[in-house]
């Protein structure tokens, strides 16, 4: 410690008697009140990054395999019609961004979005000695790994870890029933929110005593120095389910922190969704209703850095053509929907939509009407602080040139997020990304 | 070589362990009973469940449908846009109708039928052959591999491996139905090996792009209602496989796989880690690997090693797991000693929750562990208890959309959508006479262990203030139980 000021109760009980649990058992805000205390006795407040009117990222999962070439199409590669006898995109059809590449013909929102200057697209993203397996190539994608190397935690959740000790659990938002593995830290943080009207403790019967129990069985944790002297924490070792999973967390630890974190996100968002009705149209499918709600979340002032929501329905091994364009329009058409809505609330200029998937497909078509599992293709970025159009070299399709009848990458995809992270949420990309690499000029 | 628990460590802590584990929990009658019987025995009624009769019925729509194709090409070839529609919707609702019927008719299977251990194992065996609704499409392809996997559940690993993957639901979900020679499809190939089997690492992408190869062939019948091989379909060349080369079979490719130390490594694992513990230890899994290598793959045996092992009774196994939905639902109702939902309640849940049988996320089906428990779905394990416990007596103004409607619907036509538990006639008079008695009482019921001390405290403030204790207390102070950290865990 640097400070001897430091040396006080409060610090004797932190770090004797609730040592390292600390970060599992209370809720972020309480943290938060440590690095508070802490930082004063710096005598230099480090600013969080939670303030409400920061730079928000909204990641889009497109999840199964987005086929890179039938959304970008090459419409001029002769390798391109070769490979692809029954479900290449017919130069005819494809809506040109320059004068050899073409958006799907589904993808009509983002034409216009390109034609605003609000798109760009990185062609030829990927890594390394690309992976096929759908688990392991995504995991690689949200933990930001080598690909012989495994990591628990995930690019997001070391973000957290970095850059925002003792945030609100609000700071990351999963919308969607699965936690996605980009968020897993060793501090958990971020929430799972699928529908906010049932995101709350329901009491039952006329009188509220069963939800003041409820709070009560949380809130004296609200203060975690009460608390701690009140177990003399030596009680909490002897509960069953305190087995060790990872990161030094039990099971109990993890619930009861979810738990915590839960009630303190449920009255925010609950109070936020209540007050900021959405007026905007957005077409009828999943994705634009999740895109919706965060709209209305960003609107109500959370202190959120990172959206993340996810698509499924790219793992096009059969009848891709039906399959696919089908699922980009659905994208297409909900991003637009979600930034015309961001533009009429006035909050565009902080918000940066970034898609990926866990690889490409393969250049050749299978024999049923579809591609099987690929390595590199395009990212696509949606926002108005970004260069627009098109970067990274477009990849050769000329047969020397795959790799296992692959494209091969020409950006690395931890470049894209070394930028994001930099030049969006201005954040040192190194000790999240674990060493440096070499940014793109996308951010403006 | 694993030990066996000593007679004096089985009591009421390890007889509810093995019920938790083995089935779907239990009423604190149901563990007594096993606990008199002592281990061995508990452990073969449990395991040898050939010897009860199981007569459930199966689904009087579970049959081959020989009009199938005929309703397909009659949506197809709608005279007009509007008819087609009509008809598709038509076809989508009896098949929606039919899988919330096969959901339902397994949940009861799991929490009411004669053989829970076989049912704990069909469900292990559902999320590893995963496959789903969203892609078969067919109810009865469905009905029809959860057959398959409850004739093979504890038999032998090849055999179940092979019956597995000719069947019409894997042939559909992983597109084997669809490879054909000099085109062959790689999706089966691979998640065979990566999925079912050996787990990455253990082949190369040579390896999967030579055995698909070898499953060419494997595909249904003309009239799309069973499995057929079809060797014009099937390419016969040389495949060279695992260094090996010969003109192998789709089963000969299987067999080869399953012969590889790699995959009882792979199965024992995550057989433990399903039943056992997430965090196995080293030594314990290779015992079990030895057991099960040693044993010509046979599950049967290890299931018996394992529920016998000491170690699956050590301190960090036991309510060291975070209940699945299924567990959740299924074991609840037998503590309250209430009957399972009613269709529509129950199946809102499960997929609310995270299990919605037939559906897993993906074709590595679910997670398990952390991965059930999210701030959302946390809340709605809540919220769920709340109806449980309270049944359709209070209105519960969070359930709103589908489950609302579905009640009212219910209500309309005279039938309860959930009966309110009762919960008096679980405790004894003298559990209830006290705040204090009361509090252990239900620790005891609903956890098998306690709570920590924050949450006891609370609990003790408000049963005190409560005293007497009216049935709606009861149900409050039950719901409140249900609504901490440690009755996650199981």
């Amino acid at each position: 410690m640097k400070n001897p000021l430091l040396t006080t109760r409060r610090d004797f009980l932190r770090t004797t008697l609730l040592g390292g649990a600390l970060s599992w058992t209370v809720p972020s805000f309480v943290a938060q009140t440590f690095s508070a205390l802490h930082a004063e006795a710096d005598g230099a407040l480090t600013q969080t990054p939670t303030g409400t009117d920061g730079p928000i990222l909204v990641l889009i999962q497109l999840a199964g395999g987005n086929d890179g070439l039938n959304a970008i199409v090459p419409y001029t590669n002769d390798f391109y019609y070769q490979a692809r006898p029954t479900i290449a995109i017919p130069s005819g059809q494809v809506l040109t961004l320059n004068d050899t590449l073409g958006l799907n013909p589904a993808m009509t929102g983002f034409k216009s979005l390109f034609d605003a200057g609000q798109l760009s697209v990185v062609n030829g993203v990927g890594y390394p000695n690309p992976n096929r397996s759908h688990f392991r190539a995504t995991e690689i994608w949200q933990t930001a790994s080598d690909e012989d190397k495994y990591l628990s935690d995930g690019w997001l959740g070391r973000y957290f870890d970095n850059a925002c000790q003792g945030c609100d659990p609000t700071v990351g938002i999963n919308i969607g029933p699965r936690l996605p593995q980009a968020f897993s830290s060793h501090t958990p943080t971020g929430i799972t929110l699928e529908n906010p009207d049932s995101y709350r403790f329901i009491g039952t019967g006329k009188n509220d005593d069963e939800t003041v129990a409820y709070r009560s069985m949380y809130a004296q944790q609200d203060d975690p120095l009460a608390s701690s002297s009140a177990n003399s924490g030596a009680s909490v070792s002897m509960v069953s389910g305190t087995v060790m999973l990872q990161n030094g967390q039990s099971a109990l630890d993890f619930l009861e922190r979810t738990s915590m974190d839960a009630q303190v996100s449920s009255d925010k968002i609950r109070e936020i969704t209540s007050k900021t009705p959405s007026t905007s149209q957005y077409p009828r499918t999943a994705l634009a209703r999740n895109l919706q709600l965060v709209a209305r979340l960003i609107a109500g002032g959370l202190p959120t850095r990172v959206f993340y929501v996810s698509q499924g329905g790219y793992d096009t091994h059969t009848g891709q053509r039906y399959g696919q364009d089908a699922r980009l329009r659905e994208l297409s058409e909900a991003v637009k929907a979600f930034t015309d809505d961001l533009t009429s609330m006035r909050e565009f200029d902080r918000v940066m939509i970034m898609t990926f998937s866990e690889f490409g497909r393969r250049v050749h078509e299978n024999g049923s009407q579809g591609t099987d599992h690929g390595a590199a293709a395009p990212m696509f970025l949606v926002g108005r602080h970004l260069k627009p159009g098109l970067l990274g070299a477009e990849p050769s399709l000329a047969p020397a040139d795959l790799q296992d009848g692959d494209i091969k990458f020409n950006t690395d995809f931890r470049s894209v997020y070394a930028s994001i992270l930099q030049d969006w949420l201005k954040t040192n990309p190194v000790p999240i990304l674990g060493r440096p690499f070499p940014t793109l000029p996308v951010v403006t | 070589m694993l030990e066996s628990l000593p007679a004096s460590q089985w009591n009421a802590a390890t007889a509810a362990h093995l019920l938790n584990r083995a089935g779907f929990g239990g009423s604190p009658r149901e563990i007594e009973n096993i606990r008199q019987m002592g281990l061995a025995k508990a452990v073969s009624w449990l395991v040898d469940y050939e010897k009860i009769p199981d007569e459930t019925p199966a689904p009087d729509w579970a049959h081959p449908d020989p009009e199938v194709d005929a309703r397909h090409e009659a949506i197809r070839k709608a005279a007009d846009p509007e008819t087609r529609r009509m008809l598709q919707e038509q076809e989508n609702q009896e098949q929606n109708s039919q899988m919330a019927d096969l959901r339902y008719w397994w949940v009861r299977r799991m929490a009411l039928g004669p053989r829970p251990f076989q049912e704990k194992m069909t469900l292990f065996w559902h999320g590893h052959f995963a496959t789903s609704y969203e892609k078969v499409r067919m109810p009865y392809f469905l009905w029809l591999q959860n057959e398959t996997l409850r004739r093979h559940a504890t038999g032998n690993f090849d055999d179940l491996l092979i019956a597995a993957s000719e069947d019409p639901a894997m042939l559909l979900y992983l597109d084997g139905a669809r490879s054909r020679k000099g085109n062959p499809n790689e999706n089966f190939a691979r998640e065979v090996m990566e999925l079912f089997t050996l787990g990455e690492g253990h082949y190369t992408e040579q390896d999967i792009q030579q055995a698909a190869k070898a499953y060419t062939g494997w595909g249904l019948s003309e009239d799309h209602l069973h499995y057929q091989y079809h060797p014009y379909n099937h390419d016969d060349g040389p495949k060279t496989i695992f260094g090996q080369t010969g003109n192998l079979t789709g089963e000969e490719v299987l067999k080869l796989i399953c012969a590889k130390p790699e995959c009882a490594q792979f199965i024992a694992r995550k057989i433990w880690r399903f039943f056992a513990q997430d965090q196995p230890s080293q030594p314990v899994v290779d015992a079990l690997v030895d057991e099960f290598h040693g044993h010509n793959m046979d599950i049967k045996h290890l299931m018996k090693v394992i529920f016998l092992a000491k170690e699956f009774y050590a301190p960090d196994v036991i309510r060291s797991q975070i209940k699945s939905p299924v567990q959740w639902l299924i074991a609840s109702t037998h503590q309250l000693q209430a009957p399972l939902p009613t269709q529509p309640m129950s199946l809102v849940m499960l997929r609310g929750l995270g299990e919605e049988l037939f559906n897993p996320p993906n074709v590595k089906g679910w997670d398990g562990g952390i991965a059930w428990i999210t701030t959302n779905n946390l809340l709605d394990r809540y919220n769920y208890a709340a109806a449980l416990v309270e049944g359709d007596r209070v209105p519960l103004p969070g359930l709103k959309g589908q489950m609302k409607s579905l009640m009212n619907a219910m209500a309309e036509d005279g039938l309860m959508v959930i009966a309110p538990a009762d919960v008096r006639s679980l405790f004894s008079t003298m559990e209830l006479s006290d705040p204090m008695n009361f509090l252990a009482a239900l620790q005891a019921r609903f956890l098998n262990a306690e709570l920590r001390p924050q949450r006891a405290a609370s609990l003790a403030d408000f049963l005190k203030s409560r005293s007497p204790l009216e049935d709606a207390d009861i149900r409050k102070a039950i719901r409140l139980v249900m609504c901490t950290p440690e009755y996650q865990l199981t």
